[in-house]
Protein backbone atom coordinates (compact mmCIF):
# COMPACT_ATOMS: atom_id res chain seq x y z
CA UNK A 1 0.00 0.00 0.00
CA UNK A 2 2.74 2.16 -0.76
CA UNK A 3 0.22 4.31 -2.97
CA UNK A 4 -1.15 5.02 0.02
CA UNK A 5 1.48 7.12 1.77
CA UNK A 6 1.92 9.36 -0.91
CA UNK A 7 -1.64 11.32 -0.08
CA UNK A 8 -0.50 11.83 3.42
CA UNK A 9 2.76 12.92 1.96
CA UNK A 10 1.48 15.68 -0.19
CA UNK A 11 -1.14 16.36 2.65
CA UNK A 12 1.61 16.90 5.54
CA UNK A 13 4.06 18.71 3.14
CA UNK A 14 1.46 21.24 1.41
CA UNK A 15 0.24 23.29 4.43
CA UNK A 16 -2.38 25.43 2.64
CA UNK A 17 -3.85 22.06 1.51
CA UNK A 18 -3.67 20.57 5.29
CA UNK A 19 -4.99 24.14 6.42
CA UNK A 20 -7.99 23.50 4.12
CA UNK A 21 -8.97 20.11 5.24
CA UNK A 22 -8.62 20.68 8.77
CA UNK A 23 -10.93 23.69 7.96
CA UNK A 24 -13.43 21.48 6.60
CA UNK A 25 -13.09 19.22 8.78
CA UNK A 26 -13.97 21.87 11.89
CA UNK A 27 -16.45 23.31 10.32
CA UNK A 28 -18.53 19.73 9.63
CA UNK A 29 -20.11 20.22 13.62
CA UNK A 30 -20.92 24.15 13.16
CA UNK A 31 -23.01 23.60 9.73
CA UNK A 32 -25.15 20.82 10.81
CA UNK A 33 -25.73 22.25 14.57
CA UNK A 34 -26.32 26.21 13.63
CA UNK A 35 -26.84 26.46 9.90
CA UNK A 36 -30.63 25.04 9.86
CA UNK A 37 -31.76 26.77 13.31
CA UNK A 38 -30.37 29.96 11.52
CA UNK A 39 -32.26 29.58 8.42
CA UNK A 40 -35.06 28.07 10.02
CA UNK A 41 -35.37 30.81 12.72
CA UNK A 42 -37.68 33.11 10.91
CA UNK A 43 -40.70 29.82 10.95
CA UNK A 44 -41.30 30.07 14.56
CA UNK A 45 -44.23 31.19 15.40
CA UNK A 46 -45.10 33.44 18.19
CA UNK A 47 -46.67 31.66 20.87
CA UNK A 48 -50.59 32.61 22.38
CA UNK A 49 -50.27 35.65 23.93
CA UNK A 50 -47.39 36.76 22.50
CA UNK A 51 -47.72 40.03 21.23
CA UNK A 52 -44.87 42.45 19.95
CA UNK A 53 -44.47 44.78 23.05
CA UNK A 54 -46.35 47.89 23.53
CA UNK A 55 -44.59 51.53 23.16
CA UNK A 56 -43.76 51.60 27.12
CA UNK A 57 -42.41 47.87 27.40
CA UNK A 58 -40.57 48.26 23.80
CA UNK A 59 -38.67 51.40 25.97
CA UNK A 60 -38.81 49.23 28.76
CA UNK A 61 -36.52 46.27 26.62
CA UNK A 62 -34.45 48.45 25.18
CA UNK A 63 -33.13 49.87 28.96
CA UNK A 64 -32.91 46.25 29.88
CA UNK A 65 -30.51 46.04 27.15
CA UNK A 66 -28.80 49.04 27.74
CA UNK A 67 -28.24 48.77 31.39
CA UNK A 68 -26.62 45.46 30.04
CA UNK A 69 -29.40 43.50 32.64
CA UNK A 70 -29.10 40.59 30.79
CA UNK A 71 -25.19 39.97 32.06
CA UNK A 72 -26.68 38.98 35.36
CA UNK A 73 -30.48 37.61 34.32
CA UNK A 74 -31.42 34.91 32.28
CA UNK A 75 -34.52 34.29 30.67
CA UNK A 76 -34.72 31.10 29.94
CA UNK A 77 -35.83 28.49 32.15
CA UNK A 78 -34.44 25.13 31.25
CA UNK A 79 -36.57 22.10 31.46
CA UNK A 80 -34.62 20.80 34.57
CA UNK A 81 -37.20 20.33 37.74
CA UNK A 82 -34.97 23.03 39.96
CA UNK A 83 -35.87 25.21 37.58
CA UNK A 84 -39.30 24.85 36.90
CA UNK A 85 -40.29 24.25 40.72
CA UNK A 86 -38.27 28.09 41.43
CA UNK A 87 -39.12 29.74 37.80
CA UNK A 88 -41.93 28.18 36.48
CA UNK A 89 -43.12 26.34 33.01
CA UNK A 90 -39.92 25.81 30.97
CA UNK A 91 -39.89 28.80 27.98
CA UNK A 92 -39.78 28.06 24.21
CA UNK A 93 -38.64 29.55 20.83
CA UNK A 94 -41.68 30.68 20.31
CA UNK A 95 -41.96 33.15 23.70
CA UNK A 96 -39.52 35.62 22.39
CA UNK A 97 -40.04 35.92 18.62
CA UNK A 98 -40.58 39.51 19.29
CA UNK A 99 -36.79 40.34 21.40
CA UNK A 100 -34.37 41.46 19.49
CA UNK A 101 -31.87 40.69 19.95
CA UNK A 102 -33.32 37.67 22.35
CA UNK A 103 -32.49 37.59 26.05
CA UNK A 104 -32.20 34.37 27.32
CA UNK A 105 -28.58 34.80 28.48
CA UNK A 106 -25.92 32.57 29.65
CA UNK A 107 -24.93 33.35 32.92
CA UNK A 108 -27.19 33.60 36.61
CA UNK A 109 -25.71 35.99 39.35
CA UNK A 110 -29.06 37.01 39.81
CA UNK A 111 -32.51 34.64 39.33
CA UNK A 112 -34.00 33.72 36.12
CA UNK A 113 -36.63 36.95 34.69
CA UNK A 114 -38.12 34.82 32.41
CA UNK A 115 -41.87 34.49 34.12
CA UNK A 116 -40.53 37.56 36.74
CA UNK A 117 -43.81 39.16 35.86
CA UNK A 118 -46.24 39.85 38.26
CA UNK A 119 -44.19 37.93 41.20
CA UNK A 120 -43.73 41.07 43.02
CA UNK A 121 -45.52 44.81 43.01
CA UNK A 122 -44.68 47.75 40.93
CA UNK A 123 -43.61 49.17 44.16
CA UNK A 124 -41.52 46.53 44.78
CA UNK A 125 -39.57 46.65 41.50
CA UNK A 126 -38.99 50.21 41.97
CA UNK A 127 -37.82 50.45 45.41
CA UNK A 128 -35.57 46.93 43.90
CA UNK A 129 -34.23 48.96 41.23
CA UNK A 130 -33.46 52.22 43.20
CA UNK A 131 -32.07 50.01 46.22
CA UNK A 132 -31.63 46.72 45.75
CA UNK A 133 -30.85 46.18 49.68
CA UNK A 134 -33.27 47.95 50.90
CA UNK A 135 -35.45 44.89 49.50
CA UNK A 136 -33.12 41.96 49.73
CA UNK A 137 -30.06 42.47 52.12
CA UNK A 138 -28.21 40.27 50.67
CA UNK A 139 -28.29 41.36 47.37
CA UNK A 140 -25.44 42.05 45.11
CA UNK A 141 -27.08 43.90 42.64
CA UNK A 142 -26.31 47.76 41.49
CA UNK A 143 -29.09 50.37 42.16
CA UNK A 144 -30.24 51.80 39.13
CA UNK A 145 -31.77 55.06 41.00
CA UNK A 146 -31.27 57.65 37.73
CA UNK A 147 -34.11 55.32 35.81
CA UNK A 148 -36.43 57.53 38.05
CA UNK A 149 -35.67 60.75 37.24
CA UNK A 150 -34.88 59.88 33.16
CA UNK A 151 -37.27 60.74 30.79
CA UNK A 152 -38.37 58.67 27.49
CA UNK A 153 -38.39 59.98 23.97
CA UNK A 154 -41.63 59.31 22.20
CA UNK A 155 -40.18 59.70 18.80
CA UNK A 156 -37.74 58.13 19.24
CA UNK A 157 -39.81 54.68 20.48
CA UNK A 158 -42.06 55.22 17.53
CA UNK A 159 -38.71 55.14 15.16
CA UNK A 160 -37.57 51.96 17.01
CA UNK A 161 -41.14 50.42 16.06
CA UNK A 162 -41.26 51.39 12.89
CA UNK A 163 -37.99 50.25 12.32
CA UNK A 164 -39.40 46.94 13.77
CA UNK A 165 -41.74 46.52 11.61
CA UNK A 166 -39.31 46.55 8.74
CA UNK A 167 -37.85 43.40 10.04
CA UNK A 168 -41.56 42.09 10.09
CA UNK A 169 -43.18 42.69 13.67
CA UNK A 170 -46.80 43.39 13.16
CA UNK A 171 -47.18 46.81 14.18
CA UNK A 172 -50.14 48.73 12.96
CA UNK A 173 -49.83 52.28 12.26
CA UNK A 174 -51.97 53.23 15.26
CA UNK A 175 -49.43 51.68 17.70
CA UNK A 176 -46.75 53.83 15.73
CA UNK A 177 -48.70 56.71 16.10
CA UNK A 178 -50.04 56.34 19.36
CA UNK A 179 -46.79 55.50 20.74
CA UNK A 180 -45.38 59.04 21.67
CA UNK A 181 -48.89 59.56 23.70
CA UNK A 182 -48.45 56.16 25.69
CA UNK A 183 -45.17 57.24 27.00
CA UNK A 184 -45.32 60.95 27.49
CA UNK A 185 -44.84 61.48 31.18
CA UNK A 186 -42.80 58.18 31.79
CA UNK A 187 -39.71 57.69 33.23
CA UNK A 188 -37.29 55.08 32.16
CA UNK A 189 -38.34 53.62 35.72
CA UNK A 190 -41.84 53.19 34.62
CA UNK A 191 -40.83 51.62 31.45
CA UNK A 192 -38.89 49.30 32.72
CA UNK A 193 -40.72 48.09 35.43
CA UNK A 194 -43.49 47.62 33.05
CA UNK A 195 -41.49 45.47 31.10
CA UNK A 196 -40.19 43.25 33.96
CA UNK A 197 -43.83 43.08 34.73
CA UNK A 198 -44.82 41.85 31.45
CA UNK A 199 -41.97 39.40 31.17
CA UNK A 200 -43.99 35.66 31.13
CA UNK A 201 -47.46 36.68 32.01
CA UNK A 202 -49.30 35.72 29.62
CA UNK A 203 -47.19 33.36 27.12
CA UNK A 204 -46.48 30.64 30.03
CA UNK A 205 -47.47 27.17 27.82
CA UNK A 206 -50.56 25.98 28.81
CA UNK A 207 -49.90 23.30 30.84
CA UNK A 208 -52.66 20.89 29.08
CA UNK A 209 -50.32 21.43 25.97
CA UNK A 210 -47.43 20.27 28.31
CA UNK A 211 -48.74 17.24 29.75
CA UNK A 212 -49.49 15.86 25.64
CA UNK A 213 -45.52 16.89 25.04
CA UNK A 214 -44.49 15.24 28.37
CA UNK A 215 -46.88 11.87 27.95
CA UNK A 216 -44.49 8.82 28.02
CA UNK A 217 -44.25 7.30 24.60
CA UNK B 1 -37.24 20.41 11.16
CA UNK B 2 -37.89 20.18 7.29
CA UNK B 3 -36.97 17.11 5.62
CA UNK B 4 -34.16 19.07 3.78
CA UNK B 5 -32.48 20.35 7.12
CA UNK B 6 -32.61 16.79 8.20
CA UNK B 7 -31.29 15.74 5.16
CA UNK B 8 -28.54 18.12 5.42
CA UNK B 9 -27.39 16.90 8.48
CA UNK B 10 -27.63 13.15 8.33
CA UNK B 11 -25.47 14.10 4.93
CA UNK B 12 -23.26 16.01 7.47
CA UNK B 13 -22.76 13.78 10.23
CA UNK B 14 -22.05 10.45 7.46
CA UNK B 15 -19.96 12.74 5.54
CA UNK B 16 -18.24 13.40 8.89
CA UNK B 17 -17.91 9.73 10.65
CA UNK B 18 -17.21 8.47 7.42
CA UNK B 19 -13.99 9.87 6.45
CA UNK B 20 -12.92 9.68 9.88
CA UNK B 21 -13.62 6.47 10.68
CA UNK B 22 -11.87 5.33 6.79
CA UNK B 23 -8.97 7.07 8.00
CA UNK B 24 -8.88 5.71 11.30
CA UNK B 25 -8.87 2.21 9.82
CA UNK B 26 -6.75 3.16 6.72
CA UNK B 27 -4.16 5.11 7.95
CA UNK B 28 -2.26 2.49 9.94
CA UNK B 29 -2.52 0.17 7.17
CA UNK B 30 -0.37 2.23 4.96
CA UNK B 31 3.11 1.15 4.54
CA UNK B 32 5.19 3.77 4.88
CA UNK B 33 8.53 3.79 2.77
CA UNK B 34 11.50 3.34 5.10
CA UNK B 35 15.56 3.80 4.73
CA UNK B 36 17.70 1.08 5.41
CA UNK B 37 18.35 2.05 8.90
CA UNK B 38 14.40 1.75 9.90
CA UNK B 39 14.09 5.64 9.91
CA UNK B 40 11.42 7.59 7.58
CA UNK B 41 14.17 10.13 5.86
CA UNK B 42 12.38 12.71 7.44
CA UNK B 43 15.30 14.51 8.99
CA UNK B 44 15.48 17.60 11.86
CA UNK B 45 18.43 20.06 13.08
CA UNK B 46 20.77 19.27 10.33
CA UNK B 47 20.60 15.51 10.60
CA UNK B 48 20.95 15.19 14.55
CA UNK B 49 17.52 13.86 14.98
CA UNK B 50 15.96 11.36 12.25
CA UNK B 51 12.31 10.11 12.54
CA UNK B 52 11.61 6.60 13.36
CA UNK B 53 8.50 4.60 12.65
CA UNK B 54 6.50 3.49 15.29
CA UNK B 55 2.82 1.84 15.64
CA UNK B 56 0.50 4.34 17.24
CA UNK B 57 -0.21 3.85 20.95
CA UNK B 58 -2.66 0.90 21.74
CA UNK B 59 -3.91 3.49 24.34
CA UNK B 60 -4.80 5.95 21.21
CA UNK B 61 -5.86 3.28 19.38
CA UNK B 62 -8.44 2.20 22.35
CA UNK B 63 -9.61 5.53 23.06
CA UNK B 64 -10.48 6.60 19.40
CA UNK B 65 -12.28 3.60 19.16
CA UNK B 66 -14.36 3.80 22.28
CA UNK B 67 -15.21 7.27 20.86
CA UNK B 68 -16.55 5.55 17.26
CA UNK B 69 -18.39 3.21 19.11
CA UNK B 70 -20.21 6.34 22.13
CA UNK B 71 -20.53 7.87 18.61
CA UNK B 72 -22.39 5.95 17.27
CA UNK B 73 -24.41 4.37 19.99
CA UNK B 74 -25.28 8.19 20.74
CA UNK B 75 -26.95 8.58 17.15
CA UNK B 76 -29.02 5.38 17.77
CA UNK B 77 -30.34 6.09 21.03
CA UNK B 78 -31.00 9.75 21.20
CA UNK B 79 -31.97 12.67 18.74
CA UNK B 80 -29.28 14.13 16.95
CA UNK B 81 -29.33 12.02 13.42
CA UNK B 82 -31.41 14.81 11.78
CA UNK B 83 -35.10 14.40 12.28
CA UNK B 84 -34.99 10.75 13.94
CA UNK B 85 -35.91 10.85 17.24
CA UNK B 86 -33.44 7.61 18.40
CA UNK B 87 -34.23 4.31 19.69
CA UNK B 88 -35.08 5.53 23.17
CA UNK B 89 -37.75 7.87 21.97
CA UNK B 90 -35.66 10.66 24.79
CA UNK B 91 -36.84 13.96 24.87
CA UNK B 92 -35.86 16.78 27.65
CA UNK B 93 -39.96 17.38 28.30
CA UNK B 94 -40.15 13.41 29.31
CA UNK B 95 -37.26 13.75 31.62
CA UNK B 96 -38.85 16.73 33.34
CA UNK B 97 -41.97 14.35 34.06
CA UNK B 98 -40.16 11.84 34.81
CA UNK B 99 -38.20 13.99 37.66
CA UNK B 100 -41.56 15.73 38.87
CA UNK B 101 -43.02 12.37 39.18
CA UNK B 102 -40.10 10.94 41.18
CA UNK B 103 -40.25 14.04 43.41
CA UNK B 104 -43.94 14.37 43.62
CA UNK B 105 -43.93 10.39 44.59
CA UNK B 106 -41.28 11.22 47.48
CA UNK B 107 -43.41 14.12 49.07
CA UNK B 108 -46.46 12.09 48.87
CA UNK B 109 -46.74 10.88 52.39
CA UNK B 110 -46.30 14.60 53.16
CA UNK B 111 -48.82 15.86 49.98
CA UNK B 112 -51.24 13.69 51.61
CA UNK B 113 -50.73 15.11 55.61
CA UNK B 114 -50.81 18.58 54.23
CA UNK B 115 -54.39 17.60 52.20
CA UNK B 116 -55.69 16.21 55.60
CA UNK B 117 -54.63 18.69 57.92
CA UNK B 118 -56.32 22.11 58.66
CA UNK B 119 -54.01 25.25 57.90
CA UNK B 120 -53.63 26.08 61.91
CA UNK B 121 -52.68 22.38 62.50
CA UNK B 122 -49.82 22.49 60.13
CA UNK B 123 -47.43 23.86 62.59
CA UNK B 124 -47.20 20.65 64.44
CA UNK B 125 -45.96 19.58 61.10
CA UNK B 126 -41.95 19.95 61.27
CA UNK B 127 -41.62 18.28 57.93
CA UNK B 128 -44.42 20.66 57.04
CA UNK B 129 -42.99 23.68 58.12
CA UNK B 130 -39.49 23.11 56.10
CA UNK B 131 -41.33 22.84 53.45
CA UNK B 132 -43.44 25.97 54.39
CA UNK B 133 -40.18 27.98 55.26
CA UNK B 134 -38.55 26.85 52.25
CA UNK B 135 -41.31 28.22 49.69
CA UNK B 136 -41.69 31.08 52.02
CA UNK B 137 -37.71 32.21 51.42
CA UNK B 138 -38.36 31.67 47.92
CA UNK B 139 -41.73 33.62 47.12
CA UNK B 140 -42.48 35.95 50.38
CA UNK B 141 -39.07 37.14 51.69
CA UNK B 142 -38.33 39.87 49.00
CA UNK B 143 -41.21 41.84 50.44
CA UNK B 144 -41.91 40.53 53.52
CA UNK B 145 -38.42 39.33 54.67
CA UNK B 146 -36.46 36.36 55.28
CA UNK B 147 -37.73 36.44 58.73
CA UNK B 148 -41.05 37.48 57.94
CA UNK B 149 -41.02 40.98 59.54
CA UNK B 150 -42.20 43.00 56.98
CA UNK B 151 -40.84 45.86 55.18
CA UNK B 152 -41.70 49.68 55.29
CA UNK B 153 -40.69 50.63 52.65
CA UNK B 154 -43.28 48.87 50.68
CA UNK B 155 -45.83 48.78 53.52
CA UNK B 156 -45.40 44.96 53.47
CA UNK B 157 -46.55 43.71 56.98
CA UNK B 158 -44.77 41.71 59.41
CA UNK B 159 -46.18 38.41 59.33
CA UNK B 160 -44.72 37.49 62.52
CA UNK B 161 -46.43 39.74 65.43
CA UNK B 162 -50.65 38.59 65.65
CA UNK B 163 -51.50 41.33 63.50
CA UNK B 164 -54.02 41.04 60.57
CA UNK B 165 -54.75 43.56 57.68
CA UNK B 166 -57.41 41.26 56.69
CA UNK B 167 -57.70 38.56 59.60
CA UNK B 168 -54.97 35.91 60.72
CA UNK B 169 -57.65 32.48 60.49
CA UNK B 170 -55.93 30.10 58.15
CA UNK B 171 -58.52 30.30 55.43
CA UNK B 172 -57.90 34.99 55.24
CA UNK B 173 -54.31 33.92 55.10
CA UNK B 174 -54.79 31.21 52.46
CA UNK B 175 -57.08 33.74 50.95
CA UNK B 176 -54.42 36.55 50.92
CA UNK B 177 -51.75 34.81 48.85
CA UNK B 178 -54.34 32.53 46.71
CA UNK B 179 -55.79 36.29 44.93
CA UNK B 180 -53.33 38.57 46.46
CA UNK B 181 -54.50 42.37 48.47
CA UNK B 182 -54.69 45.64 47.34
CA UNK B 183 -54.16 47.91 49.84
CA UNK B 184 -56.47 51.52 48.98
CA UNK B 185 -55.82 54.26 51.28
CA UNK B 186 -57.26 57.25 49.00
CA UNK B 187 -55.44 60.47 48.65
CA UNK B 188 -56.75 63.26 50.80
CA UNK B 189 -54.12 65.82 49.52
CA UNK B 190 -57.52 67.43 47.65
CA UNK B 191 -60.33 66.83 49.70
CA UNK B 192 -58.61 68.13 52.90
CA UNK B 193 -56.38 71.47 53.95
CA UNK B 194 -52.70 70.65 54.54
CA UNK B 195 -53.22 71.89 58.12
CA UNK B 196 -56.36 69.64 58.70
CA UNK B 197 -54.31 66.61 57.42
CA UNK B 198 -51.49 67.54 60.10
CA UNK B 199 -54.36 67.74 62.66
CA UNK B 200 -55.67 64.71 61.50
CA UNK B 201 -51.97 62.99 61.79
CA UNK B 202 -51.37 64.78 65.50
CA UNK B 203 -54.62 63.04 66.59
CA UNK B 204 -54.03 59.30 64.88
CA UNK B 205 -50.38 59.45 66.83
CA UNK B 206 -52.23 60.03 69.72
CA UNK B 207 -53.95 56.96 69.37
CA UNK B 208 -50.69 55.25 70.16
CA UNK B 209 -49.12 56.92 72.29
CA UNK B 210 -46.73 58.54 69.92
CA UNK B 211 -45.04 62.14 70.39
CA UNK B 212 -47.95 64.74 69.58
CA UNK B 213 -49.15 68.37 69.61
CA UNK B 214 -52.42 67.98 72.30
CA UNK B 215 -54.22 71.19 70.58
CA UNK B 216 -53.88 69.66 66.85
CA UNK B 217 -54.67 66.51 68.09
CA UNK B 218 -57.88 67.81 69.50
CA UNK B 219 -58.73 69.64 66.40
CA UNK B 220 -57.44 66.47 64.07
CA UNK B 221 -60.30 64.44 66.22
CA UNK B 222 -63.35 66.40 64.30
CA UNK B 223 -61.76 65.47 60.74
CA UNK B 224 -60.77 62.05 62.06
CA UNK B 225 -64.76 60.97 61.11
CA UNK B 226 -63.67 60.89 57.45
CA UNK B 227 -61.03 58.24 58.39
CA UNK B 228 -64.28 56.59 60.32
CA UNK B 229 -65.51 55.15 57.23
CA UNK B 230 -62.81 52.69 56.73
CA UNK B 231 -60.76 52.58 60.26
CA UNK B 232 -63.47 53.02 62.27
CA UNK B 233 -64.85 55.17 64.64
CA UNK B 234 -62.60 54.03 67.50
CA UNK B 235 -59.80 53.60 64.98
CA UNK B 236 -59.27 50.08 65.40
CA UNK B 237 -59.46 49.29 61.59
CA UNK B 238 -61.63 47.20 59.81
CA UNK B 239 -60.61 43.75 58.50
CA UNK B 240 -63.31 43.22 55.69
CA UNK B 241 -61.51 46.70 54.02
CA UNK B 242 -57.77 45.23 55.42
CA UNK B 243 -58.34 48.84 56.93
CA UNK B 244 -55.29 49.24 59.79
CA UNK B 245 -55.79 49.47 63.53
CA UNK B 246 -54.26 53.06 63.80
CA UNK B 247 -54.16 52.45 67.69
CA UNK B 248 -51.94 49.16 67.97
CA UNK B 249 -48.66 51.07 67.29
CA UNK B 250 -47.91 48.78 64.80
CA UNK B 251 -47.30 50.58 61.21
CA UNK B 252 -46.96 49.38 57.82
CA UNK B 253 -44.71 51.98 56.36
CA UNK B 254 -43.47 53.40 59.42
CA UNK B 255 -43.97 55.67 62.52
CA UNK B 256 -42.35 58.97 61.54
CA UNK B 257 -44.71 62.15 61.56
CA UNK B 258 -43.34 62.98 57.77
CA UNK B 259 -44.30 59.17 57.23
CA UNK B 260 -47.74 59.55 58.38
CA UNK B 261 -48.32 62.71 56.49
CA UNK B 262 -47.45 61.48 53.91
CA UNK B 263 -49.82 58.60 53.59
CA UNK B 264 -52.84 60.84 54.42
CA UNK B 265 -51.98 63.29 52.20
CA UNK B 266 -50.78 60.87 48.85
CA UNK B 267 -52.67 57.60 50.10
CA UNK B 268 -51.12 54.43 49.90
CA UNK B 269 -51.51 51.55 47.44
CA UNK B 270 -49.54 48.37 48.75
CA UNK B 271 -49.96 45.46 46.82
CA UNK B 272 -49.69 41.82 46.86
CA UNK B 273 -49.48 39.99 44.00
CA UNK B 274 -51.48 36.81 43.47
CA UNK B 275 -49.87 33.42 43.58
CA UNK B 276 -52.08 31.37 42.09
CA UNK B 277 -51.28 29.90 39.38
CA UNK B 278 -47.59 30.36 40.22
CA UNK B 279 -47.69 28.45 43.35
CA UNK B 280 -49.75 24.94 43.59
CA UNK B 281 -52.52 24.33 46.19
CA UNK B 282 -50.58 22.08 48.31
CA UNK B 283 -47.87 24.57 48.49
CA UNK B 284 -50.10 27.66 48.83
CA UNK B 285 -51.06 25.76 52.14
CA UNK B 286 -47.74 25.03 53.08
CA UNK B 287 -47.29 29.04 53.21
CA UNK B 288 -50.56 29.43 54.86
CA UNK B 289 -49.53 27.19 57.52
CA UNK B 290 -46.26 28.48 57.61
CA UNK B 291 -47.27 31.91 58.09
CA UNK B 292 -50.18 31.10 60.62
CA UNK B 293 -47.22 29.05 62.46
CA UNK B 294 -45.59 32.19 62.67
CA UNK B 295 -47.43 33.90 65.02
CA UNK B 296 -49.49 30.93 66.66
CA UNK B 297 -46.79 28.28 68.78
CA UNK B 298 -47.70 24.86 67.52
CA UNK B 299 -51.15 23.37 69.57
CA UNK B 300 -49.83 19.18 68.85
CA UNK B 301 -46.17 17.85 68.50
CA UNK B 302 -46.13 14.78 65.68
Amino acid sequence: MARGYRYFEAIEKNAALLGVLTLVMVSLGGLSEITPLFVEAHTVAPAPGVEPYDALRLAGKDIYVREGCYLCHSQMIRALRAETQRYGQFSVASESVYDRPFQWGSKRTGPDLARVGGKYSDAWHVQHLVDPRGVEPESNMPGYPWLAAASIDGADIAARMRALRTLGDPYTDADIDGAAKAVAGKTEMDALVAYLQGLGVDNEPRPDAKASEAAPK
Amino acid sequence: MSPFWSAFVMALIVLNLGITLFLFLWAPRVHIPTLADGTSGHVWAHGVLREGIRPLPVWWLVLSAAMFVVGFAYLALYPGFGAFKGLLGWTSHDQLARAHAVNDARLAPLTERVRATSIESLAGDRQAMAAGERLFVDNCAPCHGRDARGNQRLGAPNLANGIWLHGGDGATILASIADGRRGGMPSFAGAMPDDAIIDVVNYVESLSGLPHDPLRAQIGKRSFSTCAACHGADAKGNKALGAPDLTDAVWLYGRQHATLVETVRNGRSGVMPAWRGRLSDDEMKLLAGYVHGLSHPAVTQP
